[in-house]
Order: structure tokens, then C-alpha cells, then sequence
């Protein structure tokens, strides 16, 4: 039986509207009817707020996220499992890569390999040397998942979702904000 | 006098009420006077003040309660996004350095030589 779990948001906003830099297509909901599982998370800064005054200083994740979120003005997350290979395309992402240029985004890692046919791709809005933008393309051969993420982030809290959450250590990047020589 | 005088002297002349009627009358204004208002019939439904106090009171808590839990239902709800956004986001990020970490160790491998 197909199983969609769809996490909606609590914010008033629209789908597509919002403090988000970068807009995502009208084709990625076609791939929701396609998919599995589908995840869809938007918060805006409003709700970040208020989540951020229930997460508790007492528990190591919802202390690292408490710092997280405290710079954050979005979070936006389409994550799509399906069933079997090829229900989507490289295009389907491709509106979403035009957003994602230069001077603006910067693109700071992109792996890509064809044995277990993963795509990933990480690209940040830096703005006076400070990251002020994240976006994470990935794709797998029966998962696509788009993270973006709005606002002031500093590496060191990247470097803290490893550890924390379930997931292992992660070395994100110079310490300190300026990621110029990055 | 013509028959018409008779007519009319017949039909204006005095007539007397039933014995009784004034006390009636008057009876009956008195029993309206004494009828009580919708405040007292309020007091009566509802029963004396403190407990009116107390209901009014159990309906604020009510409101107030109510409030509180769906105020804290959407703050839990809210919570549990953030920390799957971020799980998503943290899961993603190992995955490229794991990407990276594996292009890396590829590199460094030492190529055969050809002979």
C-alpha cells in the first residue's frame, strides 16, 4: 500500500511563497504523486521561533538545534522515496540548479558516483564572508531530497548536526565564520 | 320622543360590572407586579451567586486549559519538524563527506604501474 507521510507546516504561508531564496518547481509535486514517501517540511521564521522555545537546554539534540535554529529565517525540505529506479530526472532538479549561481551560491561540494549512482551537491549563500544560505541537492537512484536552509549559519553548528541526531561526527569546513578561502 | 331617542338612550345607558370585578382587576396587577424578572429567573436556574462564581469560573479554567494544550500541541508539533529538518539535513551532509572521504582515499590509492 503506498504510504505517504507528509509533514505539513504550521505556518500560514503558501507552498511556494516565503523567505526562501530560492523557489522550488511546480514539477516537484508531480513527483510527490510519484513517490513512496514523501517528507515536506517548510518552517519560516515564525515557527522556528516558537519550536525553538519548546526544545529543551537539557537534551544534547535539542540543545544543538536550539543553537541552530537561533540565526535561521527558513527551512525548507522536499524529500521524495520511491518505489523503484528512474522515477525522476536530473531535470527535475535543473530549475532548482539555475537558482543556484554565482556570485550568490557557491557550490562547495559535489559528489558524484556513478557505482552507486549518488549526486550530491552543497552549495552556500555567503554574504560578507558569512554563510547566510544552504541548499543540499541530493540524489539517489530511488531518493531525491532538497534541503534549504535560510539565514545566518555558522560552520561550528553545521560540524554539530554530526554527533547529534543519530549521525556521526562531521568536519564541515575552517573553523570561525569566514569561509572566504573555502 | 321619536324612536331613535329610545335607540341610543338603550344602547349608552350604564351598565354595571359583575360583583367582584375591581378586586379582580386589582388582583390580577398585583400578581403581574410580583412576577419575577429574567435576572431572578437566571438566579433561580443557575442558583445562588458563589456558585454561579464557581461555574463561571470552572469555564474560564476550561478556556484557559484548552488554550494552554493546543497552544503546546502546535510548539510540540513544531519541535518534532525541526529536529526532522535538521536530522534530514545532518543526514545529508555526512552522506557528501562520506562522498568526499571516499574520493579522497581514491586518490591517494597508488596507481599500478605498467610494465
Amino acid at each position: 500500500m503506498k504510504r505517504i507521510i507528509t509533514v505539513l507546516t504550521l505556518a500560514t504561508v503558501s507552498l511556494w511563497a516565503g523567505p526562501q531564496d530560492i523557489k522550488f518547481p511546480a514539477s516537484l509535486e508531480k513527483l510527490a504523486d510519484k513517490a513512496e514517501e514523501v517528507t515536506d517540511i517548510t518552517l519560516d521564521a515564525n515557527t522556528l521561533g516558537f519550536a525553538s522555545s519548546f526544545l529543551s537546554d537539557k537534551t544534547k539534540d535539542e540543545k544543538a538545534a536550539k543553537d541552530l535554529v537561533k540565526g535561521l529565517k527558513g527551512i525548507y525540505i522536499r524529500s521524495y522515496e520511491f518505489e523503484e529506479e528512474g522515477a525522476y530526472s536530473m531535470a527535475d532538479l535543473g530549475e532548482i540548479r539555475s537558482q543556484l549561481k554565482p556570485p550568490e551560491w557557491v557550490s562547495i561540494v559535489s559528489v558524484r558516483s556513478k557505482k552507486d549512482g549518488e549526486n550530491t551537491q552543497i552549495y552556500l549563500k555567503k554574504q560578507e564572508g558569512k554563510i547566510v544560505g544552504l541548499t543540499i541537492l541530493a540524489a539517489e537512484p530511488t531518493e531525491l531530497t532538497i534541503v534549504h536552509i535560510v539565514g545566518s549559519i555558522k560552520p561550528e553548528d553545521l560540524a554539530k548536526l554530526g554527533g547529534n541526531f543519530g549521525i556521526p561526527n562531521i568536519s564541515m569546513g575552517p573553523a570561525g565564520d569566514n569561509w572566504d578561502d573555502f | 320622543m321619536s324612536s331613535f331617542d329610545d335607540e341610543l338612550r338603550g344602547a349608552l345607558r350604564r351598565v354595571e360590572p359583575p360583583p367582584g370585578f375591581a378586586e379582580r382587576v386589582l388582583a390580577r396587577v398585583a400578581a403581574e407586579r410580583a412576577r419575577p424578572g429574567w435576572r431572578a429567573h437566571l438566579r433561580r436556574v443557575f442558583g445562588p451567586a458563589p456558585l454561579r462564581l464557581a461555574a463561571v469560573a470552572a469555564l474560564a479554567l476550561v478556556i484557559v486549559a484548552g488554550v494552554g494544550y493546543e497552544r503546546h500541541a502546535r510548539g510540540e508539533e513544531a519541535k518534532r519538524q525541526v529536529l526532522l529538518a535538521l536530522r534530514i539535513t545532518a543526514r545529508q551532509l555526512q552522506a557528501a563527506e562520506r562522498g568526499v572521504q571516499r574520493l579522497n582515499a581514491r586518490q591517494r590509492e597508488p596507481k599500478e604501474t605498467i610494465r
